[in-house]
């Protein structure tokens, strides 16, 4: 398996800036100019007042764990198992939400847990999200 | 009030399927048209009566254009080739009875055709298809087949409504029994809560018996006007409502959690225009590609309130003596995957008396439901009414 590396992102044209963003270490979301909502996937418009206009702004990278999926049959190669993936409720507004790796201990997983956000470099140019547990400084 | 224009004109005349197998050693082509073939037959039709052509697909089975080519159709008045899985599967026969009632089209077959274990798996882990425009949010992280999006929905909606594993194990053991009971079915084999609990996990908080079973088959109906559906073999099983409605993509903003479905609102809409409610419905086929998927469909249908469908499933509340019999087939989890249009076939099978040893006593009113919109965020449902 030590050969094997993951599927890479595939950025199309609206997603292009969120992967080079992560490739870069930053993490903005984009946030409407006009109403103010977070939104991710990246979209043109903004589904709470119809606004093309928004800008790519900072996040805190804090969140809570709205669910999670613990993957134990080997869907592929490229992911041993157990390995977790959790849906983030984002601290700056709770119906946005991101998903990501999990670096902390699979059993300390649980509704509510406070996570912040880490970048993970899994191949020149392409990085993931991974989320740690908050309490872990 | 006057009823709802689009109410029992269009009637279901048609059914059929080929046999439900691992390896159909035949193109989705081929199993279309043994479908299709076999749901004319049964209706009494000749491929001459077909003028609109019908199907869902996601890149996996031959497009419509093709099917009505190789049928023979001379003169195509309607067609409808959806991009979807089972979210799109009642859009379909919604779209085709709509054809019908409007005049479009007088005669038209839906099916869908799947290989979906011998060749095309649902959900690779490959580059994601251009037209799937979440997949590669997901795909870099092992997040990208249906048992991975359906336990972070289950989970949400453990963790929202308190469901457990008895809850999810109880609805595989409920769906057997019938299976057992249909010869169609692959999985006939006893289940007990013992073996549903000690099957091993798949994705976590999903197990073996929480998922469906990829199948390769074809189902096929034909849909026409009730006032022509009067004159052929069977007595008309009519489109009483059909019903489109929003889901959920995974990262849907603006939806309170995945715990509660795009059927919650749809629903509403759906009993309106059939001039009935959940409490006139003598069976459901509610989509299972998942176990939890049936809980939040009993809630958001409106047979359960939030948090209630594991007690009223363990209860014996979806057996053939039950308030309401649920997945008279044994569904996807144990008739197989036909991604909604087995539940269609199945629940016209039950209206017409057909069903023998798991038969509904008397049933007149069936639901029928695609899945409830998450991951494609669109979902559909018809209700079905005993002519």
């Amino acid at each position: 398996m030590g050969e094997s590396t993951p599927p890479l992102p595939h950025p199309d044209r609206d997603s292009r800036p969120w992967w080079d963003l992560l490739a870069g270490h930053e993490l903005r979301l984009q946030r409407c100019a006009t109403c103010g909502a977070w939104r991710w996937p990246p979209r043109a418009i903004c589904n709470r007042c119809a606004s093309f206009e928004f800008t790519w702004a900072p996040l805190s990278g804090r969140g809570t764990v709205a669910s999670w999926i613990v993957n134990h049959h080997a869907f592929s190669a490229e992911f041993p198992s157990p390995y977790a993936v959790v849906l983030v409720r984002l601290a700056e507004q709770d119906d946005c939400k991101l998903i990501g790796s999990f670096a902390g201990a699979i059993e300390s997983l649980r509704p509510g847990l406070e996570v912040r956000a880490a970048f993970e470099d899994v191949a020149a140019g392409a990085t993931l999200l991974t989320w740690e547990p908050a309490s872990a400084e | 009030m006057t009823a709802h224009p689009f109410r029992d004109r269009a009637a279901i005349v048609g059914v059929g399927a080929t046999p439900y197998s691992k390896d159909s050693g035949v193109s989705t082509l081929t199993l279309a048209l043994r479908a299709i073939t076999a749901a004319l037959a049964d209706a009494g039709l000749a491929l001459t009566d077909v003028d609109g052509v019908a199907c869902h697909r996601v890149g996996d089975s031959a497009p419509a254009s093709i099917v009505a080519e190789s049928l023979g159709v001379p003169d195509l008045h309607f067609f409808s080739d959806q991009f979807g899985g089972g979210s799109t599967s009642h859009a379909v026969v919604g779209a085709a009875a709509t054809a019908v009632v409007t005049g479009q089209a007088e005669c038209v077959v839906c099916w869908r055709a799947v290989n979906a274990r011998s060749e095309f798996r649902m959900g690779g882990t490959g580059r994601p298809p251009p037209d799937q425009l979440e997949f590669q949010y997901q795909v870099p992280y092992g997040y990208a087949t249906p048992p991975q999006q359906f336990a972070m929905v289950a989970r949400e909606y453990m963790n929202t409504y308190g469901a457990t594993a008895d809850d999810f194990g109880a609805v595989a053991i409920a769906q057997r029994w019938y299976a057992q009971r249909n010869e169609r079915a692959l999985m006939r084999a006893p289940l007990t809560m013992e073996d549903y609990l000690a099957s091993r996990w798949i994705v976590e908080p999903l197990r073996l018996y929480d998922c469906c079973l990829e199948t390769d088959a074809a189902v096929a109906v034909v849909v026409t006007t009730t006032e022509r559906a009067r004159h052929l073999v069977h007595r008309p099983v009519t489109v009483t409502a059909a019903g489109w409605g929003s889901g959920h993509t995974l990262f849907s903003n603006r939806r309170p959690d995945l715990g509660t479905s795009g059927s919650a609102a749809a629903s509403r809409r759906l009993w309106s225009q059939a001039g009935l409610g959940p409490a006139d419905v003598d069976v459901a086929e509610l989509y299972d590609a998942f176990t939890p998927l049936v809980l939040i469909g009993l809630e958001d249908y409106g047979f359960c309130a939030k948090g209630e469908a594991g007690a009223f499933v363990r209860s014996g509340g979806t057996g053939v003596a039950g308030a309401l019999p649920v997945n008279t087939h044994g569904g996807h989890l144990s008739e197989g995957y036909v991604h909604g249009l087995n539940h269609l076939a199945e629940a016209v099978h039950q209206l017409r008396g057909d069903c023998g040893e798991r038969q509904v006593a008397g049933a007149e009113v069936a639901l029928s439901t695609g899945q409830g919109g998450y991951v494609m965020g669109a979902t559909s449902a018809l209700v079905l009414k005993r002519d």
